[in-house]
């Protein structure tokens, strides 16, 4: 498959009057064409600044990158001037913030705002930039898509706004697109039509989506592949169905078993104790290991390296170390193990 | 059955009204909350779900209907000596952690107010005693008594606002998504933190919220809202087995699960409300289906309810 994106050994800091905050700590990862991927974690893991360092909408005078490179079309991003990163940003990678309301300009109409990157980027007439945003109107599912570029954000509903801000986005055919808690803001009827636009939009131009959520149900709807952040790091990527069936780090047990399911009994839900790490001054070894009841004394002291899993599946835990005991994972990850094949407790297939 | 502590008797709240932009946020729903049990109410923003549990905890004067707390009116007049007696019974929890503490007032001070206006503590030593102890039974500890909240993450606030309401010994707290702005780990550790109390102290929910899976998890019997009406009302696990009315069929189809194999398979159904297709003035009303599953429908839909009941059997 053909990488789009290549994150390499990204470091970002900022600088900040209480000391340098570490937001990312040495991320790596490549995107695929044509796939989503999902981020997650939690607030504060690094998942939302780790997608604006690579449309660089991060402030210049506080963040600082450290290390690494972001390789995207032969180009490292994170040495391009503002000039050229303008090229790129709306027409060849593009971004879907959380709030529709505050994303869309409230005093100018919507027809003007997806005309905007389209005149932008490409050299066509005003006219012709019109029929494109309202035909872009009309893939995203808008109901008299003409009589509507004439009006305002404040009279389309949070759903219908999102859609906007959709069809904003993909007014370039970018190669990527960047959804930053694209959902969060709606109900859910309202989430399952926009994640089905998305899907639907993604097999038509082909585009590849970098995904990021906390809403585990989401990422099990809309992700190829997943990758879990927490303090500032990766500490699992996989396949969708790895990670949800098999996960290895104990962060992804304590994620996946917070969560209740439908058919859960009345039993206590798994609460991971404590609070996520201070970046200003992050923990030596694995960040998780102190809300870690697996924590052993090595991850106290050295921060684990990504050990294979399988091809597609790496996880920086000292527990996948041949020298590490053999730990036994929550049970409501265990039930999710039995539907694995590969796992240890793989019980064959359902069927 | 359980004693009923909350009736809830064709409660109806209109904003604006007699203007043209009459809004009738919640327009006649009924139903009761027992005692010791937890009630969820679910449903889509502007359904009218906090706008009930507001009315309820009298936030807003009621447009008509009635709100019975073991059998006494919440609305309507009231000296002040009688509504600060109720005011100690009935308590809040808000949605955002941020704004719901005031950030120039220190902890002991926030949780303390309560026990200041009703006079529950004979001394300062006393009222610190009070603030102490409460801040352990969330789960915090005394030197937080004297931060403020901008000292705290959004799960500790949390247990602030849930302190705060325990401070006056309630025995009903309205919850109105109490869990929506926290992250995922930190959820659980609050809906953990409230079922704990409750089993304590016997305390009363009313526990509104939009994530269906965490709803299902605390609450007894759950609502679902629709409109400013109430469309379905049934214990958890019945509502989830035999959903009946469409809305609610259409909203679980909804709720992504974090299984991809279940995710792949799942088909999301829509409502539209003109499947009804309700004659003008047909006699539209909750009506139990099957014992304790209640669901808004005409004579001509119950009828057809229960014969699809019969023929499952």
């Amino acid at each position: 498959m053909e990488k789009i994106l290549q994150v390499k050994d990204l470091e970002l800091s900022f600088n900040t009057f209480g000391g340098e905050v570490k937001a990312i700590r040495g991320v790596n990862f490549d995107l695929y064409k044509g796939e989503t991927l999902a981020i997650v974690g939690e607030s504060g893991s690094g998942k939302s600044v780790t997608t604006k360092s690579i449309m660089r909408l991060l402030p210049e005078e506080s963040a600082e990158f450290k290390n690494g490179e972001i390789l995207f079309g032969g180009r490292d991003l994170t040495k391009l001037s503002d000039k050229e990163m303008q090229k790129i940003r709306g027409k060849d990678i593009s971004m879907i913030f959380q709030d529709p309301m505050t994303s869309l300009n409230p005093t100018m109409p919507i027809g003007r705002q997806i005309t905007e990157p389209i005149l932008k980027h490409q050299k066509i007439s005003k006219d012709e930039a019109k029929k494109v945003a309202v035909d872009l109107l009309r893939l995203v599912g808008m109901p008299k898509p003409e009589l509507r570029m004439k009006q305002y954000p404040h009279q389309f509903s949070g759903g219908q706004r999102q859609r906007i801000v959709i069809a904003i986005a993909l007014a370039c055919n970018p190669q990527i697109l960047i959804a930053d808690e694209p959902t969060t803001a709606l109900d859910v009827t309202i989430q399952a039509q926009i994640l089905e636009l998305m899907k639907d939009l993604q097999k038509k131009i082909d585009t590849s989506i970098i995904f990021i959520t906390h809403d585990l149900g989401v990422v099990a709807n809309v992700a190829d592949r997943v990758a879990v952040m927490y303090g500032g790091k990766i500490v699992e990527i996989g396949t969708v169905d790895e990670i949800f069936y098999n996960p290895q780090h104990p962060y992804t047990w304590g994620l996946l078993s917070s969560m209740p399911s439908m058919d859960a009994e009345d039993a206590k839900l798994y609460a991971i104790p404590g609070t996520p790490p201070d970046l200003l001054d992050p923990p030596q070894g694995d960040a998780f290991a102190l809300r870690s009841e697996y924590a052993m004394k090595i991850d106290m002291e050295q921060p684990p390296p990504f050990f294979k899993v399988s091809d597609t599946h790496m996880a920086a835990t000292w527990l996948l170390h041949p020298d590490a005991p053999t730990v036994e994972p929550p049970e409501m990850v265990i039930e999710r193990m039995k539907k694995f094949p590969g796992s240890r407790y793989y019980e064959g297939s359902a069927n | 059955m359980a004693e009923k502590l909350v009736e809830i008797k064709n409660l109806k709240q209109h904003f604006n009204v007699g203007k043209a932009n009459e809004v009738k946020a919640v327009d006649g729903i009924t139903f009761d909350i027992y005692k010791g049990e937890t009630l969820g109410l679910v449903g889509e923003s502007g359904c009218g779900k906090s706008t009930t549990g507001r009315s309820i905890i009298r936030l807003y004067d009621a447009t008509d209907g009635q709100v019975l707390y073991e059998g006494e009116s919440v609305h309507g007049k009231k000296n002040k000596k009688d509504l600060k007696k109720f005011n100690r019974k009935m308590q809040m929890i808000f949605q955002d952690p941020y704004a719901s503490l005031n950030q120039r007032m220190k902890v002991m001070d926030i949780i303390a107010e309560g026990i200041d206006i009703h006079g529950l503590a004979k001394d300062s030593a006393e009222r610190k005693k009070m603030v102490y102890d409460l801040l352990e039974t969330v789960g915090l500890n005394k030197e937080h008594a004297n931060r403020y909240p901008h000292e705290f993450s959004g799960g500790q606030r949390q247990r602030l606002g849930i302190a705060r309401a325990l401070a006056v010994d309630p025995d009903f707290i309205i919850a109105d998504e109490p869990i929506s702005a926290l992250d995922v780990s930190i959820q659980a550790q609050v809906v953990n933190l409230l079922k704990e109390l409750q089993e304590e102290k016997g305390l009363t929910y009313l526990f509104i919220a939009h994530d269906l899976s965490m709803v299902k998890y605390i609450s007894d019997r759950i609502g679902v809202m629709y409109f400013g009406k109430l469309v379905e009302l049934a214990t958890a696990d019945e509502l989830y087995a035999n959903p009946m009315h469409p809305y609610t069929q259409s909203l679980l189809s909804a709720i992504p699960l974090p299984d991809p194999n279940y995710e792949r398979n799942r088909t999301r159904k829509a409502y539209d409300p003109a499947v009804h297709n309700y004659a003008d003035g047909e006699d539209v009303r909750m009506r139990e289906v099957s014992p304790n599953h209640f669901v808004d429908c005409s004579e001509k839909e119950f009828a057809e309810l229960q014969e699809r009941l019969a023929t499952k059997k």
